[in-house]
């Protein structure tokens, strides 16, 4: 069952249009991240969702009642802000239990849903703290608590753990993934993180400029992005592109790609197109000079340990392709490798970006 | 490194600067305390004294009469209690008035609210003369002449401006996540105010209900003008007025003077722990 689906959810501020016309359904119990780079209206997205801006057009559905136009406080959704937005002046029990008590729920009630939400974030012993006395982490915990309590039916995530360290946004993905679990509730959360992505999500909506890229499992992202954007977008270090063209050769199909030349067998492309292809840093077979399709020149070699990511000059394009290796070669800077590109790995992008 | 140890100026070298600047203000704090000491070595005298010593001389003892004879006064009471009937209700609307008209506009603007604002600023800048007249005739033609009313309509309105600007530029620092968060949360909008705006903003109340009061309590124009019985004086009016009665009552003018300040004072003292900054510190990140 949908839990949350959005109509042709438009949004203009003034003339500028933000988004635009975006179609989603998310059913319940999902979690759902949405990417996409900085402006392109992913927190305007979520707070369409909250009523914290009102949509231009469109019309968005929450548990089968339509709420395009209701209160924030009667849509029963809980926003986690990047801020935190806790209240300064009052206790960690206060602004857990903030929300019942506007709505005259009797204290005793309040304050045993506190002590429960409290012991599944483990803050109880902060309960009478203020927020200033907490860490980032606990802060971020309390503002988690203070979403839950109330059960609403979508919780919304805008870049929660962007303000804590990398040990502790570790911590606190296991944890949000632990509470997804848990709860079961629908969750929309909004990354720049590669990796919260890729963990969190069982769907990843990228975005860009205001519109729906595509979307899919994080898996189905990697492996068949439907355009260069999302090819681009997902994937850390990002997509390798080389601009090539389409020629025929022996009644052959080949690519040329700057002064290299691979043969390839896909029907649906036509002589002369141009093209750009794209493979995955690790997709990137490196073999002898002869051997190779393509011949490149290591210019800096970065050592993480559990592989080695190699930033190689070709003559096919003016960027450095970037291939990931096991962190035992003895490759050295300056050597000359020669590459393989397996054609199962390539992905073929129009002029426009969109797959061939 | 030599060079530099050659140039840093010896600790003993006599620098003029700090010394004269210290004696100007020394000279200028006596010249702003020297009327309240004069008032209040004249409250402890006796008119005699007064007469025969000047104002300025070391009464050789403490003569209490003269406040006796002020609290003993049921006129001063009545002057006291004019002043408080104007005073509190008069602070307490236009700080409840510069509340609401602040937060709309830092939290809630629409458009033209910024021109509204400048408009409603302006006020602060009319000279009370240009209004003396038209509010005058106005009250006048309401029949509210030597009543209290039109103090208390003139200082809250008045106060207006001032406590609006206070306010606005408050509530400005308090976050708006703060407020979506507690809208979320299942807030209205007076709820946000008096639940999270209000709360963070205590410095800023406190100081408009000091200023607010103290301004208000010590007026003597308004008064003046609007209240003409002695059962509708205040007690900056009643001062005054004592003078009437008494042919030279220095004495008993200084202590009603000293009397008179006791509740502004009292009321700086109260508010003054709120005046402290980093009330929103943890509200959002740091
Ligand atoms: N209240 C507003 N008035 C005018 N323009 C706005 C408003 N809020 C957002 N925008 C614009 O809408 C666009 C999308 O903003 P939004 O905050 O949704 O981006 P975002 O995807 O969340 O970016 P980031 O990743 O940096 O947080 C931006 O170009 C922004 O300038
Ligand atoms: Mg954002």
């Amino acid at each position: 069952m949908a839990n949350l689906i959005l109509r042709n959810v438009s949004k203009a501020f003034g003339t500028t249009d933000v988004i635009k016309s975006v179609n989603l359904e998310v059913s319940h119990g999902e979690f759902v991240v949405f990417v996409g780079p900085s402006g392109c209206g992913k927190s305007t997205l979520l707070r369409l969702i909250t009523g914290l801006e009102e949509v231009t057009d469109g019309q968005i559905i929450i548990e089968d009642r339509d709420v395009t136009y209701l209160k924030p406080s009667k849509r029963e959704v809980a926003m986690v802000f990047q801020s935190y937005a806790l209240f300064p002046h009052l206790t960690v029990a206060e602004n857990i239990g903030f929300g019942l008590k506007l709505s005259k729920v009797p204290k005793d009630e309040i304050s045993a849903r506190v002590k429960e939400v409290a012991s599944v974030l483990r803050v109880e012993n902060l309960l009478a703290r203020k927020p200033r006395q907490l860490s980032g982490g606990q802060r971020q915990r309390v503002a988690i608590g203070r979403s839950i309590i109330r059960q609403p039916k979508v919780f919304l995530f805008d870049e929660p753990l962007s303000n804590l360290d990398a040990a502790l946004r570790v911590v606190m993905r296991i944890e949000i993934t632990r509470l997804h679990q848990n709860l079961g509730a629908t969750m929309i959360y909004v990354t720049h993180d590669q990796t919260e992505a890729m963990t969190l999500a069982d769907r990843i909506v990228v975005l860009n400029e205001g519109r729906i890229e595509q979307v899919g499992s994080p898996l189905k992202l990697y492996e068949n992005p439907i355009n260069r954007f999302v090819a681009g977008f997902i994937g850390s270090p990002a997509m390798n592109f080389i601009k090539g063209t389409i020629d025929t050769d022996d009644n052959k199909m080949i690519a040329r790609l700057g002064p290299y030349t691979m043969e390839i067998n896909k029907p649906n492309l036509n002589q002369g197109m141009e093209i750009e292809v794209g493979i995955r840093p690790e997709h990137i077979a490196i073999v002898s000079p002869e051997e190779g399709i393509l011949t490149a020149e290591v210019e800096i070699i970065e050592k993480l340990g559990v592989e080695s990511m190699l930033y190689l000059k070709t003559e096919a394009s003016e960027e450095l392709l970037t291939v990931r290796t096991d962190p035992k070669h003895t490759i050295g800077t300056g050597d000359r490798l020669g590459l393989k590109l397996p054609e199962s790995e390539l992905h073929f992008f129009d002029q426009k970006g969109d797959l061939v | 490194m030599v060079d530099q140890v050659a140039t840093l100026p010896s600790s003993r070298e006599f620098n003029p600067w700090p010394v004269g600047i210290f004696i100007c203000l020394l000279v200028l704090a006596c010249l702003f305390l020297a009327p309240t000491i004069g008032v209040m070595l004249s409250s402890i005298k006796t008119t005699r004294e007064i007469a025969e010593g000047g104002l300025w001389d070391i009464p050789t003892r403490l003569f209490l009469g003269n406040f006796v004879e002020v609290l003993a006064n049921p006129a001063v009471h009545r002057y006291f209690l004019n002043t408080f009937l104007v005073t509190v209700p008069a602070t307490a609307a236009s700080i409840a008035l510069g509340v609401l008209a602040g937060y709309v506009f830092s939290k809630l603007p629409f458009w033209g609210s910024n021109l509204l604002f400048l408009v409603l600023i302006s006020g602060m800048f009319f000279p009370p003369q240009v209004i003396l007249i038209p509010l005058f005739q106005f009250f006048n033609s309401l029949g509210l002449i030597d009543t209290l009313w039109p103090i208390i309509f003139i200082h809250t309105a008045l106060g207006i401006p001032i406590c609006t600007l206070l306010m606005r530029n408050f509530f400005a620092t308090v976050p708006n996540s703060l407020r979506e968060a507690a809208i979320l949360e299942g807030a209205n909008e007076f709820q946000v105010l008096t639940r999270v705006a209000l709360p963070l903003s205590l410095p800023a109340l406190a100081v408009l209900a000091t200023l607010q009061f103290t301004w208000i309590w010590n007026d003597f124009l308004w008064p003046l003008i609007f209240t003409q019985s002695d059962e509708k004086r205040t007690i900056m009016v009643g001062i005054v007025n004592l003078k009437g009665q008494y042919s030279v009552a220095w004495g008993v003018q200084g202590a009603l003077s000293l009397v008179a300040s006791l509740p502004t004072l009292i009321v700086f003292l109260f508010f003054q722990r709120y005046f402290i900054k980093g009330m929103t510190m943890g509200a959002v990140k740091g």
